[in-house]
């Protein structure tokens, strides 16, 4: 099969390019150069160490590391890199992104499937990206008698509200967190209550049989499993006296809380794959009922936004699952110490010795902290995933009746064992911590 | 920055409660319903007591205002209301409502308010904690009778026999 278009015609490429060339140099030469001019001369440059600061000036000094590495860290120190790149959205959506691949590719080989594997000739690695450049040029249509704006808003409002949970998790020592709170758990709490709202909302607005039944069976499937998750929380509370994200997950430098409170984290694991929607509590999406529950009319990116958000926000549960009982950062230093010499004497490469005064960018502790809570969250993240290849979808009625009955009267023996592990002196004052 | 703060939050809670009262459409006043609800949460946060604020999202946003949009959605409007369009009634409403602000508003001023200027920082979560198990402590106890009253009534209500029938063969 050729991958060229069929009348394709290599003098008329030459010429396409030479076209294209000549079209640039002219915007370039009658518009863009006298545009610089006119902002050169009314924007009054800076003089710094005595030299007027020249747009020529300004690109010899990008090019020294002495002089961009303090930028580079100056940027690292806002609050713009926290929110955007780490530990924000950047590195969320990267490991979102990271598991859909995971979760295609691993489903098919338990089921003895190839799964993606032409895209990108080596086991489809770009599905990825030719998934989202689909996604992005197919046209987006809104049923005719939806109600628009609901309709329109749902999905942003998802993907941000999904952000917002992210921004709530601590990554690593130092204050590698989006938004320190003292009350962090209890705005877990208040984020994990807007999801049934937007779900039920979108399903409403599409006006639609099936993204209605699946928007009523997400409503009662995330209000009946948040009262064991927030109940299941309450043992390491309970163990830590405080809220803090970050002071929760720097209590379990010594031992993680899953070894004191296992029936806890394993009632917050079930609840998380129902507010996950998760086989096997995938009943709101149910593909081979309902066609693909509330998501059924949406199409294109905002289909897209939904999947994105959907992802960031099993990101943010296994996160959460890790700070809470499987200790956050904490582990054994396995990252080596920044080399000395690079310090000290620069880079040397033949006849050129190249120096970085400024380095590091990261210290060990924190990039150590980061290297074990990724491995914790892809390990949970992992189990997340496993069931889907394995386990039927149950029934609505046995969903129910596992929330209501079960789950909360094992959240219930959590909290006592939390109390009596704290009134016994095991933990808290007087004990291990 | 605090008044502008507090004046926009003043316009949100108003005005969505405004709309929640009047918008014909039941899902788009439950959704203002939503705005009111937030904005007092918003207030909250202004008090320096993130602690109730998070309550008020997680509890009124969370979980009230759901289970009104989900009242809505189940039950045929036209069965439950009738369109009474009664000028004189409407009227009547807003001067009750002016009566009322205005003498809630005087109780207000009258209380000595104005006068009250404190530089204290704001109450702990903790020192809430601490004051409820020594001071208040048959208060909490009731509370937590209740509550685990409630629970438990909650799981005997939920765990009922299923209705045996002919298509579910067990």
């Amino acid at each position: 099969m050729s991958v060229l278009a069929p009348k394709f015609k290599l003098s008329e490429f030459i010429k396409s390019l030479f076209d294209n060339a000549f079209w640039a140099l002219l915007l370039v030469s009658l518009v863009g150069l006298p545009l610089i001019q006119v902002v050169l001369f009314y924007i009054e440059m800076p003089v710094i160490n005595g030299e007027l600061l020249t747009p020529f000036l300004a690109l010899t000094w990008l090019a020294d590391p002495s002089r961009s590495l303090p930028i580079v860290k100056a940027f690292m120190a806002t609050d713009m890199f926290r929110v955007m790149v780490f530990p924000g959205f950047g590195f969320a959506a990267l490991l979102a992104a990271g598991t859909i691949f995971v979760e295609r590719k691993m489903l098919a080989k338990l089921q003895l499937r190839v799964g993606p594997f032409y895209c990108g000739k080596i086991e489809g690695i770009l599905q990825l990206a030719g998934d989202g450049l689909k996604l992005i040029s197919k046209e987006i249509i809104i049923p005719a008698k939806a109600d628009k704006p609901i309709f329109w808003a749902a999905p942003v409002i998802f993907v941000a509200t999904a952000a917002a949970f992210v921004a709530l998790i601590p990554v690593a020592p130092g204050g590698w967190v989006v938004a320190d709170v003292d009350l962090g758990l209890l705005g877990v709490f208040a984020i994990i209550g807007f999801f049934p709202i937007i779900t039920i909302l979108s399903a409403w607005s599409a006006n639609s049989k099936f993204p209605f039944i699946g928007g009523i069976r997400a409503l009662f499937q995330m209000v009946s499993f948040e009262i064991p998750l927030i109940l299941s929380l309450l043992g390491v509370v309970i163990v830590t006296g405080t809220l803090n994200l970050s002071e929760i997950s720097a209590s379990q430098s010594f031992f993680p809380w899953i070894v004191f409170l296992p029936v806890g984290a394993i009632v917050f694991f079930i609840t998380m794959l129902a507010e996950l929607e998760r086989i096997p509590f995938d009943l709101p999406e149910a593909e081979s009922e309902i066609v693909a529950g509330w998501l059924t009319e949406f199409s294109g990116m905002m289909y897209g936004l939904v999947q994105l958000g959907t992802y960031l926000k099993l990101y943010a549960f296994a996160a959460l699952f890790v700070v809470l009982f499987l200790g956050g950062w904490n582990g054994p230093m396995i990252v080596p110490p920044f080399p000395e010499e690079i310090l000290t004497e620069g880079i040397v490469l033949g006849p050129v010795t190249a120096k970085f005064p400024g380095l590091p960018l990261f210290d060990q502790a924190m990039l150590n902290g980061t290297l074990w809570f990724v491995i914790k969250t892809v390990g949970v993240i992992f189990f997340i995933l496993l069931p889907r290849g394995v386990f039927p979808r149950i029934r609505i009625d046995m969903l129910l009746s596992l929330g209501w009955t079960k789950l909360i009267g094992l959240a219930f023996v959590n909290i006592f064992i939390a109390l009596g592990l704290l009134y016994a002196g095991v933990l808290g004052p007087g004990g291990l911590q | 920055m605090a008044d502008a703060v507090f004046l926009a939050l003043s316009v949100i809670t108003i005005g969505s409660a405004i709309a929640a009262l009047e918008l014909r459409s039941l899902i788009y006043g439950s959704i203002a319903l939503m705005g009111t609800l937030g904005g007092i949460a918003g207030f909250f946060f202004l008090l320096d007591s993130p602690f109730v604020a998070l309550f008020q999202l997680a509890v009124y946003v969370g979980s009230i205002a759901v289970l009104i949009l989900f009242t809505v959605m189940l039950v045929k409007r036209e069965l439950i209301f009738k369109k009474v369009e009664d000028s004189r009634r409407k009227y009547a409403g807003l001067a009750l409502m002016l009566v009322t602000m205005v003498a809630l508003g005087a109780v207000f001023l009258d209380s000595g308010i104005k006068t009250i200027t404190t530089d204290e920082p704001a109450v702990n979560f903790r020192d809430i904690g601490i004051d409820f198990v020594t001071y208040y402590w048959p208060a909490l106890i009731l509370m937590a009778l209740i509550l685990a009253g409630s629970v438990t009534g909650a799981l005997v209500l939920a765990k009922r026999e299923d209705v045996e029938n002919d298509q579910r063969t067990s």
